[in-house]
């Protein structure tokens, strides 16, 4: 048998290959069931034993040759290929994304989120009440009868004589103590309503308050809690002080400030040259409000406080206008 | 409360300056809201006193004013009446500027040089007198630059009184805190009162007081032979810088001693009283009363009066009646120095609508113990200001009350307010605002409330007062010393986190809208008397009247603020809004109820590059509505809409388990356009209480199937009678093997034509061809059995 030709017909029939359909041609023309190698082997047969292992060997090294020159001229034409297919379908990558939909949530939600979230970590819970409320729960149990000059403070729509719109959300630590006995440990999200309405007024607005009644809760207590808060809400380094104040429900009453983030203290007409922004209002809870509900004032003691959301909210996000809360503006909502 | 330093400074020394001050006072609890700095707005202006005045040659009515400087002696212009020899005048030298880009320079009047000009308050900007030339006071030496005098300076404190605090309402009882943080004690103006007349008060003028709950003091005084004119310039400059408008020298007075000691006074014209006697009346009936602003005032039963001989001469410190007020041309008057019960006073001043200086403090109580010292003041500054001659005496009534007093412990200061405040300490504080200790043991003491002190009652009053005066910012801040208990959370809030979580997800943004709206509203929105809707809770005294009920329904804002931003140009919506809506369900009873409520309109994107947007559908809000309720772990249906708003054809009723939960759909395009929408708007409002019922947010594992799924596709016509809702549902209940039946392909030629994709599982083996396509043919058999439904070959 004479295989001195196979080599040269072999590497004959890869030089024709100059694609990637070439390279599938002649794979099967020299490897395939009916190529050249095939016809080689069917001829071994005939061949005497000695021989026969002799030319097998000698064919052999030529297909291990041939398996490799293919293999690489298939991989190099599969290259060529890719790259043909890539130019094919090029994109511009700097065109814009397919921006998917997502909701916002209003700013004042944002905030009440973010204050519930502290109080929450500190062990309060949720609690709630009317929007619209007895004045007794309104006012008289909270220390303010009808004759009281703090009632100059508030301008309350009126629903009728005795049922008014909630001035403020301290109506929730009256409805609270009655339901409980201590120890309370509440903060009371929701609106409230005031006839106001100017730049710096909406007639409602939003306002959490804070109540914690046990026995042996101090002053200093709220001064604690009340600064872990602003360090949470306004980052640790925001400086504040506890100013004291009037409110007839808790005495003594601390008015928070905290240095305003405006002018960083040195005076602007936000702080009205102050350096510092009224933050909110807190204080022991007054004796009365325990008699008023029927607490032991003599055994327990407690903190209420008090703020208004749209504020801190204006304070956080640089907001001047309160009313840009209600506009519904999607250039304004669509900023938080 | 404006506070002028300037007079604070009679009362105390202060040796701080302004701005530490006003600190100090801020962390007293007395905010110091801002400081009014007085400037001068001149320069070149010098005192001079006149030497001589000649007549001008050339002009009848100016007259030429020799002034000495006390440097040189100069000749000026003067056209005023009241200038002469010796007095001392603000002289305007030339170049001297006057404010408002004006300068004096050196000018010819008539053919006369003048050299400057003198000048009124108006021209000094130190007032609005501008009746002749500013006499300036004597202790200013001729030559002194006035705009470094004090006459043109000063620092006003504007500070928030707390309206317990009626006992700042005064400069003397800001000086007492003042003095409190400075370590002093604030001196009273010291003076003598001397009786001028022969006659005794007790001999010419009679009192009488009805109730002593209603006028527990009240003093009269009187002086004669006095004469009304302006006041001299420091005192209408305190005045003015205090707020109050100079009148007369009388009037003036009552205010100033108003002002220094916080008693409200009031002057009559003694010649106008009948019977010259005062009594103090409580009004038992109705009447009518001229008061001194020509209103006639109408009097009520409970109102203090305060009459003489022969009727009413002034509601008790509200106002005084025409019928006795002092005029130019008063010479006897009558000072009524009194304490009047101030919820009385309050009372009457809400009613009347009359918020005076001296109606405000009698309402938040006075200092009953000075009533005597500021009538006594009052009748000095009347004879230095108006000449005359005080009688001797005065006519009183005085009904004394034990002074109050509280013990309290030290254990109760520092336990309360977490500190460990000294007994010394506790006490100096206490002295250093006339809170005196009155007898002391180991645990605590007594001390007595003095009378000026309204808001002190109780301890916590007390320890209030220790709490400020030792300074919070020296009480430690702590962590309470409590139980641990983890926060509840509610399935209401749980639930809510869920909805703002899912809405958040499907592209809403979250509007807040107030919880008023008009019954306009209502009727827009077509919803008949008897609906619950239609019960609404009315506002007494509303902003305006589109806010003059409570909300029944969200809607209406939502629609106003979706029309707010087309009018922008925003035309491609999503918004949600959560909040309550109120129903009056009967006389007395006020029912709050949480609503959802979702609007869509536009499209999702006005334009892409990539994709084509369509407008929003019915499909698109029914979509949210089914994704939020099975969220919250309900099921809901759809049945046709029943609410009178809705575009019949493509709204619905959110039905979960038999119980409406709301509608959603499309507004009719006549509502839309009262509210200037002139798009379509697809919307839902949801009864959120009712899902929280309805739903669940347990969540528990289901094991995923181990075996293959089979799917087939089948095509009907279906006629419109037959509700695809109903296909969907008998395809499912053939057999349990059945999880999915999808809609893939809805289109109409002449008939509806839809196609369905349903897919096989089971939990136990691998469904065999035989199996599903028994299945299959079950499926066509029953579907084609129903009316209104057959194959498509
Ligand atoms: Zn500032």
């Amino acid at each position: 048998m004479d295989i001195s030709g196979l080599r040269e017909k072999i590497e004959s029939e890869i030089s024709r290959i100059a694609n990637a359909d070439d390279v599938k041609q002649v794979k099967v023309s020299i490897l395939g069931r009916k190529g050249i190698f095939a016809e080689y082997l069917d001829k071994l047969k005939t061949l005497d034993k000695d021989k026969r292992r002799d030319a097998g060997k000698a064919i052999n090294d030529i297909k291990t040759w041939a398996d490799q020159r293919v293999g690489e001229l298939e991989k190099q034409f599969e290259e060529i290929e890719r790259r043909k297919r890539q130019a094919a379908s090029r994109i511009d990558i700097t065109m814009p994304g397919a921006a998917p939909l997502f909701g916002r949530k209003h700013p004042i939600t944002l905030t009440l989120e973010e204050i519930i979230r502290i109080f929450s970590s500190l062990g309060f819970s949720v609690a709630e009440g009317p929007d619209i409320e007895t004045e007794h729960y309104n006012f008289e149990a909270l220390n303010i009868p009808s004759d009281h000059p703090a009632r100059d403070m508030q301008d309350t729509f009126y629903i009728n004589p005795g049922i008014v719109l909630r001035t403020h959300t301290s109506p929730v630590q009256i409805r609270t103590m009655e339901a409980q006995l201590p120890p309370v440990k509440i903060i009371a999200p929701g609106s409230v309503y005031r006839c106001d309405n100017d730049i710096s007024h909406t007639p409602m607005f939003h306002q959490v308050e804070g109540l914690m009644v046990d026995k042996n809760v101090r002053f200093s207590d709220l001064k604690g809690i009340l600064t872990i808060f602003i360090h949470e809400m306004f980052g640790p380094g925001t400086p504040l002080r506890f100013r004291p104040s009037y409110f007839p429900f808790t005495e003594p009453s601390a008015e928070v400030d905290i240095g305003c983030v405006i002018c960083g203290g040195s005076g602007c007409r936000v702080c009205k040259d102050t350096g510092w922004l009224e933050i909110l209002g807190s204080g022991m809870v007054h004796p009365q409000v325990f008699r008023n509900v029927g607490y032991d004032q003599e055994e327990i003691t407690g903190f209420a406080f008090g703020m208004g959301v749209e504020r801190i909210a204006m304070i956080k996000f640089g907001i001047d206008d309160i009313r840009q809360f209600y506009y519904n503006d999607v250039r304004f909502l669509s900023q938080f | 409360m404006k506070v002028p330093v300037e007079w604070l400074n009679e009362f105390v020394v202060i040796d701080v300056d302004i701005e530490d001050l006003a600190k100090r006072l801020t962390m007293r609890g007395l905010e110091v809201e801002g400081i009014e700095r007085i400037t001068p707005r001149f320069t070149g202006v010098v005192a001079a006193a006149i030497t001589k005045i000649e007549p001008h040659p050339n002009a009848d009515n100016l007259s030429l004013c020799s002034v000495n400087t006390g440097k040189e002696e100069l000749t000026v212009v003067c056209g005023a009446p009241n200038v002469s020899v010796n007095a001392k005048v603000p002289l305007a030298t030339v170049g001297a500027e006057l404010g408002g880009g004006f300068t004096v320079g050196k000018r010819p009047v008539r053919g006369i040089e003048s050299y400057g000009m003198l000048c009124s308050e108006k021209e000094l900007g130190i007032s609005d007198d501008h009746t002749g030339i500013f006499i300036l006071p004597d202790e200013i030496a001729p030559g002194t630059l006035l705009a470094q005098s004090p006459i043109a300076h000063d620092d006003v404190l504007d500070i928030s009184v707390p309206p317990n605090r009626g006992d700042c309402l005064s400069i003397y009882g800001i000086a007492r805190e003042v003095a409190s943080t400075l370590h002093q004690k604030a001196k009273l103006p010291v003076f003598t009162l001397t009786a001028g007349a022969d006659e005794k008060v007790e001999d010419h003028a009679g009192l009488t007081i009805q109730d002593l709950a209603a006028c527990p003091r009240y003093i009269l005084k009187l002086i004669k032979g006095i004469s009304i004119r302006q006041s001299p310039f420091w005192m209408r400059r305190r005045l003015t810088r205090c707020g109050m408008r100079p009148i007369n020298n009388i009037v003036d007075v009552t205010n100033y001693v108003m002002l220094e000691l916080g008693q409200p006074l009031h002057a009559f014209d003694f010649e106008r009283l009948a019977e010259s006697r005062i009594d103090v009346r409580v009004a038992g009936e109705r009447s009518t009363f001229r008061t001194l602003d020509s209103i006639d005032r109408p009097v009520e039963p409970g109102d203090i009066l305060i009459c003489d001989g022969s009727g009413p001469v002034a509601i008790a410190g509200i106002m005084g009646g025409e019928n006795s007020e002092i005029t130019a041309s008063t010479t006897n008057m009558a000072l009524e120095s009194a304490y009047f019960n101030p919820f009385s006073i309050r009372a009457t001043a809400r009613r009347l609508g009359i918020r005076s200086e001296a109606s405000l403090r009698f309402e938040k109580g006075i200092d009953i113990d000075n009533v005597g010292y500021a009538a006594d003041r009052a009748m000095f500054l009347m004879h230095e200001l108006a000449g005359g001659a005080v009688f001797s005496g005065q006519r009183e009534i005085f009904e004394r009350k034990e002074p109050r007093t509280i013990y309290i412990t030290y254990s109760n200061i520092n336990g309360l307010l977490g500190t460990h405040i000294s007994h010394e300490a506790v006490t100096r504080a206490l002295r250093s605002i006339d809170l005196h200790v009155m007898k002391e043991d180991e645990n605590g003491f007594t001390i007595s409330i003095p009378n000026f002190r309204h808001d002190i009652g109780e301890t916590s009053d007390v320890i209030e007062e220790i709490s400020r005066i030792h300074g919070f910012e020296h009480i430690p801040d702590t962590s309470p010393v409590t139980v641990l208990k983890a926060q509840k959370l509610t399935i209401k809030d749980r639930s809510l986190n869920t909805v703002r979580e899912y809405c958040l997800g499907t592209g809403f943004f979250e509007i807040i809208n107030f919880s008023f709206f008009s019954t306009r509203d209502i009727e827009l929105f077509r919803i008949p008397d008897d609906d619950e809707r239609s019960r609404c809770v009315p506002i007494m005294n509303p902003i305006s009247r589109d806010w003059g009920v409570m909300r029944t329904m969200m809607m209406p804002a939502v629609l106003k603020s979706m029309a707010y931003n087309i009018n922008r140009g925003a035309k491609n919506l999503r918004f949600f809004e959560k909040g309550k809506v109120f129903f009056q369900d009967g006389p007395r009873n006020i029912r709050e109820e949480t609503l959802l409520c979702f609007a869509l309109t536009g499209k999702e994107k006005e334009y892409s590059w990539k994709e084509k947007y369509t407008d929003y559908d019915y499909f698109d809000m029914k979509g949210i509505v089914e994704g939020l309720i099975e969220r919250l772990g309900a099921n809901c249906e759809f049945s046709p809409a029943t609410e009178p708003f809705l575009d019949q054809g493509c709204s619905a009723d959110v039905i979960i388990d038999g119980v409406r939960a709301g509608w959603t759909g499309s507004i009719r395009d006549d509502i839309l356009k009262a509210y200037e929408i002139e798009q379509t708007i697809y919307c839902a409002e949801l009864r959120f209480d009712i899902i929280l019922q309805k739903g669940n947010l347990t969540l528990q594992y289901k094991p995923i199937p181990r075996f293959p799924q089979a799917t087939r596709d089948f095509s009907f016509f279906v006629d419109d009678s037959v509700p695809i809702a109903e296909l969907v549902k008998k395809i499912k209940d053939i057999s349990p093997l059945i999880v999915s039946v999808g809609i893939f392909d809805m289109f109409r030629k002449e008939m509806r034509s839809v196609s369905i994709r349903v897919v096989f599982q089971s939990y136990e083996e691998t469904l065999t061809d035989e199996r599903v396509n028994s299945l299959q043919e079950k499926i066509i058999g029953e579907m084609t059995n129903i009316d209104g439904i057959s194959l498509r070959a």
